[in-house]
């Protein structure tokens, strides 16, 4: 049962990463393949805050969150200058450079060796220590991120984003601030994102860089693109699937070294037929042929 | 010890040279990221090691190899990349189904090699030979005396013979190349050749020097990266020339920061490039948004 309810867990973890990357990716069309770099500093502010300061999970949170956003107005700049593939090469860097503050910033971060011991959540003095209690305060923030972009997206701010994923020159002709815009849609994202590391810390109560490496920011924007960028419910479908998958794999015998193999080769190969033959994913609505 | 620093800083750079002109070649021919390069890269070593296995000599592998990598760069080209152009795909779209291609080839090699090191190093370590005040082993000799005459060899190749014209006639204007009756198809297909022997070779000559794992071509993919966007896109003397930057600001950078760091350097050079001078040191201006 335990096992079950785990899933369901990483799902929802998922999904906030998921939708928040759509916010960034699908909507405003800044591809980015960084996003396991808001996911690492919400968990690493989480882990060094509750140890440290012995702060609770609302104050990780929001510290986490502002951590995040700080960071994501930096990885915005590129995108001010260059567009396309330039930027998606820019995110590669941001994501190569916070990963390696990670992974050798040994003083701070403990490096490799990881920083166990994390306390799990507790909300307003109700421990949240099993699995049950964990998949509802996951739900109940996923719902919260969902909640948030869907909102967004269907307001006029969310129409000033999609002109600048479908004409940004377009976009500017109308007066919009073009620039402001985007990195005001990174700082929500990378903050957004960042909820999903903390949950992350405080469920798994043990962090170390490799959750948060590029390989898993290709995993977030293969969800994000299967799924169907510029659409909220396509990414999520992609977060549901790429997550049982494996399990599956698993249930099938398979042992574990191999059935990571096979995901990622699943999804590898998911990824290029999409763009063979549906580049717009399977219920989105960004177009990335469009330019 | 800077001698020492610079001895490895010129090897590194060579190695990293070779890799960027082969993905600077296909950049300049077909306008995107053709990431799955740093999967052919390590395919490379790895036939290799398959053939040495098998009990080949080394002198008989290594050309096997070289040929079997050219093979599988042509195999991208013909069944995901030419139908893709044909259907007018946007840069972007060619560079997530080149990283899907990145996943699924490199997961191969750890579904069928594992994930451990493996060596084709034979003989016993021998201590470096003395030259100046610097150690230099056999095959770090070998690494420079195959690279350099080949990236020599290539920048000939490109100015003096009639493909190499072609291919250049193609990387400056696709449209104006059919106009004139250049087959564009098949000087992809050949860059894509070209550039996936040069890796291959790059590969091997690294891993006779240092070993190799499922993930090296990744590694070498980001250094090759960033040493095209140094040098200049598109520029075949930029990208050798900004693999040597690379490889020297690495291990130079040592002279005065800790080791860790010297993937962070590498990044930062990235980041610096991409915001301040994105068409490189000898490239030509970069893409902006079109109306």
């Amino acid at each position: 049962m335990d096992y079950l309810l785990h899933i369901l867990i990483l799902i929802n973890i998922y999904i906030i990463l998921v939708i928040s990357l759509d916010l960034i990716a699908g909507y405003t069309g800044l591809l980015s393949i960084a996003h396991a770099a808001f996911y690492g500093i919400g968990a690493y502010a989480t882990a060094l805050l509750s140890l440290h300061f012995q702060t609770n999970f609302l104050v990780n949170m929001a510290l986490g969150m502002a951590g995040a956003a700080l960071l994501g107005t930096i990885i915005a700049f590129p995108s001010l200058r260059i567009h396309d593939d330039y930027f998606v090469i820019a995110t590669f860097g941001f994501q190569m450079i916070v990963y390696s503050v990670f992974n050798n910033w040994v003083d701070f971060t403990r490096g490799p060796l990881g920083i166990p011991g994390i306390p799990t959540a507790s909300l307003f003095g109700f421990a949240i220590d099993s699995h049950w209690k964990f998949l509802i305060l996951s739900a109940l923030f996923a719902c919260l991120a969902y909640g948030v972009v869907h909102k967004l997206v269907n307001s006029p701010y969310g129409r000033v984003l999609k002109a600048i994923r479908e004409d940004e020159i377009f976009a500017r002709s109308l007066g919009k601030n073009v620039n402001s815009y985007k990195i005001q849609v990174f700082a929500i994202g990378g903050a957004l994102a960042s909820v999903a590391g903390n949950l992350y810390a405080h469920y798994v109560t043990f962090i170390d860089p490799t959750s948060f490496t590029i390989l898993e920011s290709i995993l977030v924007i293969s969800m994000v693109i299967i799924g169907g960028a510029g659409s909220l419910r396509g990414p999520v479908i992609g977060a549901v699937v790429l997550v049982i998958l494996p399990e599956a794999l698993r249930f099938v015998g398979l042992p574990s070294s191999v059935a990571a193999n096979l995901r990622q080769i699943f999804y590898g190969s998911l990824l290029v037929l999409m763009m063979l033959y549906r580049p717009q994913g399977l219920i989105g609505e960004f177009n990335l042929q469009g330019r | 010890m800077l001698p020492q620093l610079f001895v490895n800083g010129l090897i590194a750079g060579s190695i990293y040279a070779l890799v960027a002109l082969g993905f600077g070649l296909i950049y300049s021919t077909t306008r995107f990221f053709h990431f799955a390069h740093g999967a052919v890269y390590a395919v490379g070593a790895y036939l290799t090691y398959a053939g040495w296995l098998w009990g080949l000599s080394l002198y008989i592998a290594i050309p096997l190899a070289v040929i079997g990598t050219s093979a599988l760069g042509a195999l991208l080209d013909i069944a995901v990349y030419r139908p893709l152009r044909k259907k007018g795909a946007s840069s972007l779209i060619l560079l997530l189904a080149s990283l899907g291609l990145f996943i699924v080839i490199q997961n191969l090699i750890s579904l069928i090699f594992g994930d451990d090191t493996k060596t084709i190093r034979s003989g016993a370590v021998t201590e470096g030979l003395p030259i100046f005040d610097a150690r230099i082993t056999p095959i770090q000799i070998t690494i420079i005396a195959v690279s350099v005459p080949l990236l020599a060899l290539c920048s000939v190749f490109m100015r003096r013979t009639k493909i190499g014209k072609v291919m250049r006639a193609v990387a400056n204007d696709p449209e104006l190349a059919r106009v004139v009756g250049i087959e564009s198809d098949q000087i992809v297909l050949f860059t894509f050749v070209l550039g996936s022997a040069l890796a291959a070779i790059a590969a091997i000559l690294i891993s006779l020097d240092t070993d190799m794992t499922p993930m090296m071509g990744f590694y070498a993919l980001l250094m090759g990266v960033v040493a095209v966007i140094a040098g200049g896109v598109g520029s075949i003397p930029g990208s050798a020339l900004g693999g040597l930057l690379v490889g020297m600001a690495q291990h130079l950078g040592v002279w005065k920061i800790s080791t860790q760091w010297q993937d962070t350097i590498v990044f930062l050079i990235l980041i610096f490039f991409l915001l301040f001078r994105p068409q490189g040191f000898l490239g030509k201006a970069v893409k902006k948004v079109s109306v």
